[in-house]
């Protein structure tokens, strides 16, 4: 059974739609990344799947049944960090032990509150007393971090939790979450900008762009513009080479293709090309290896787009030198279209 | 400009005028220290009517003012403007409204209100009311948006959502509330049209200010000003801890 399903969700500010999935479903004890611009819907996806408000349509079940803000089923289970971490105006104590008052949990020892709070890299004796006043941006992040932690929840969500704070504290708070996930088996969502952490640790990614969802998986989205030719359309990446997708929309306008990593092939650039195929030139610029899938993946720059290529097991040693120039091979009917 | 006329025993001139001001401060300590039945006649009555209509106030001020600043629903606007124009409300045009409900050809006028505290406490409550509703409103308004969001994500139900905001905006509340108090403390109108002043049973202490000004005793006047000054001060003493948490 999904931990998350969302079904015909539509949410509108203003009358205005900003984020549309017809349907998706999370399994428990993943880790999730959302990936997208600014502006693309992450933090209202992330709102909804905290429970923090309710969708304007749609359905959103947790653990199978029907769920909204409030409901006993997601109290203390879904805990959200929102891009701004909010203190209340109270100790970092009364902070972090205010969620499980509020859930009558006045029991919980003492224990659990030094527990969360270690978790973050914050001492107990020198900061529990502490006024919310006297805290640096990086230790605010970590005491509402630390507030969530003490609730054990069944789903941690995170937006942005590395954005303005220091090196160390971007470390910390990395550490506490999939902390979170080994000792209690937490869900993890997580919406950032630093792609390379998230594809480093997540087992599934959603792409979002303007409100819709494009695709799970590590994928390179190309928002156009495109240009009809032929029965195919093609988007510009520098003077002299373009990127073909077959099987276009109709209107093209706001049309984005997404490419599957594992579509994309790499080769020296001398090789013969098969038929079908589509060749691009383009500088490597890293390879990386992806701990979720044990897969060695490459970035390879072409114009302005970095093109993500999983290299198979039989790829040439040769290939694995970053900064030298290489060629990706597509099939342009293995694009989708959204 | 010309000359004011004065009332018998006035002091006139710079000296006299700091002469009656410092006759004035002694008197008042006179008056509380000597415990002049009259004073604290009318200290009790302002004090009770006054309490009565902040807790009556505050009690239907202060949730109205959250959902009016909490709460998105048609209408609340023209609501907003409404209670925000209430706020420049005359006292003697509440008092005259409560003295037409609660006189005996009024709709309440069997409850026997007229010439009583209580009645003077429901027209210093409607006094209090809009300018509590519009000051938590604002300071409710005025809540970082985080806030919500931190709430409810560490688990807090609707009840505990509403109380720790509003503990959270505990300093907005706090300045309504002694804005209202100032307001209730000070009016004259509603005492003396709702109360008629009436010695030993309704005079407060601004009525009580208002006679002796009109018989020409100034020095006892400023003394009861200054009584109203003591206590003002002694509720805002602890407001002035509460606000330091």
């Amino acid at each position: 059974m999904a931990l998350y399903t969302l079904k015909h969700i539509v949410h509108r500010y203003d009358g205005a739609p900003v984020l549309t999935i017809g349907r998706w479903e999370m399994q428990a004890e993943t880790i999730t990344g959302v990936l997208g611009p600014n502006g693309s819907g992450k933090s209202t996806l992330l709102s909804l799947l905290g429970f923090i408000m309710p969708p304007t349509r749609g359905e959103i079940c947790f653990n199978g049944r029907p769920a909204r803000p409030f409901d006993d089923a997601v109290r203390g289970k879904v805990a959200l960090l929102p891009q701004d971490s909010f203190l209340l105006k109270r100790s970092v104590y009364q902070n972090i032990a205010y969620g499980l008052k509020a859930l009558d949990r006045n029991g919980t020892s003492q224990e659990r509150l030094i527990e969360a709070m270690l978790m973050v890299g914050l001492d107990w004796n020198a900061y529990a007393r502490r006024p919310w006043y006297a805290l640096s941006g990086g230790e605010a992040r970590r005491v509402a971090l630390a507030a969530r932690l003490a609730l054990r929840p069944e789903v941690l969500i995170l937006d942005e939790p590395t954005t303005s704070v220091d090196a160390a504290s971007v470390q910390l708070i990395k550490d506490a979450a999939l902390h979170a996930r080994r000792q209690w088996g937490t869900a993890l969502v997580i919406a950032s900008h630093d792609t390379d952490w998230l594809e480093d640790i997540c087992t599934d990614t959603l792409h979002l762009y303007e409100g819709r969802p494009m695709g799970s998986g590590r994928r390179t989205l190309l928002f156009g513009p495109w240009e009809k030719q032929g029965p195919d359309a093609v988007m510009a990446l520098t003077a002299s080479q373009y990127f073909r997708a077959a099987k276009p929309p109709q209107d093209l306008l706001a049309a984005v293709v997404a490419i599957e990593a594992k579509h994309l092939a790499l080769q020296r650039p001398s090789s013969a090309v098969a038929e079908g195929q589509q060749r691009l030139t383009g500088l490597l610029l890293r390879i990386s290896f992806e701990q979720s899938t044990g897969l060695r993946c490459a970035a390879v720059l072409v114009g302005n787009i970095t093109l993500t290529v999983y290299l198979s097991d039989e790829a040439e040693p040769s290939l694995h030198q970053p900064g030298q120039s290489v060629q990706v091979l597509y099939d342009p009917s293995k694009v989708a279209w959204y | 400009m010309p000359p004011i006329e004065c009332p018998v025993g006035c002091p006139v001139g710079q000296k006299g005028t700091v002469e009656f001001l410092l006759q004035g401060v002694i008197q008042a300590f006179r008056l509380l220290f000597s415990g002049d039945p009259e004073t604290f006649s009318a200290v009790a009555a302002t004090v009770k009517a006054s309490s009565f209509s902040m807790a009556a106030s505050l009690i239907l001020g202060v949730p109205l003012g959250f959902a009016l600043g909490h709460l998105r629903f048609p209408g609340r606007r023209q609501l907003r403007l409404a209670v925000d124009t209430m706020l420049a409300l005359p006292t003697v045009f509440i008092g005259l409204m409560v003295y037409a409900f609660i006189s005996r050809q009024g709709p309440f006028g069997e409850m026997g209100l007229l010439f009583t505290l209580p009645g003077i406490a429901i027209g210093q409550t409607l006094l209090a009311l809009p300018i509590v509703i519009a000051l938590s409103a604002t300071a409710v308004e005025g809540m970082d948006a985080g806030l919500r969001t931190t709430l409810i994500s560490l688990g807090a139900g609707r009840h505990r959502l509403l109380v720790s905001s509003l503990w959270e905006v505990r300093h907005g509340i706090l300045a309504a509330a002694l804005t209202a108090y100032g307001r209730v403390m000070t009016e004259v109108g509603i005492s003396m049209m709702v109360g008629g002043n009436i010695k030993w049973h309704t005079r407060t202490i601004t009525t009580a200010i208002a006679l002796e000004t009109g018989k020409g005793m100034f020095a006892t006047g400023i003394a009861l000003g200054l009584v109203l000054l003591l206590i003002a001060f002694a509720v805002t003493l602890p407001a002035s801890f509460l606000r330091r948490k």
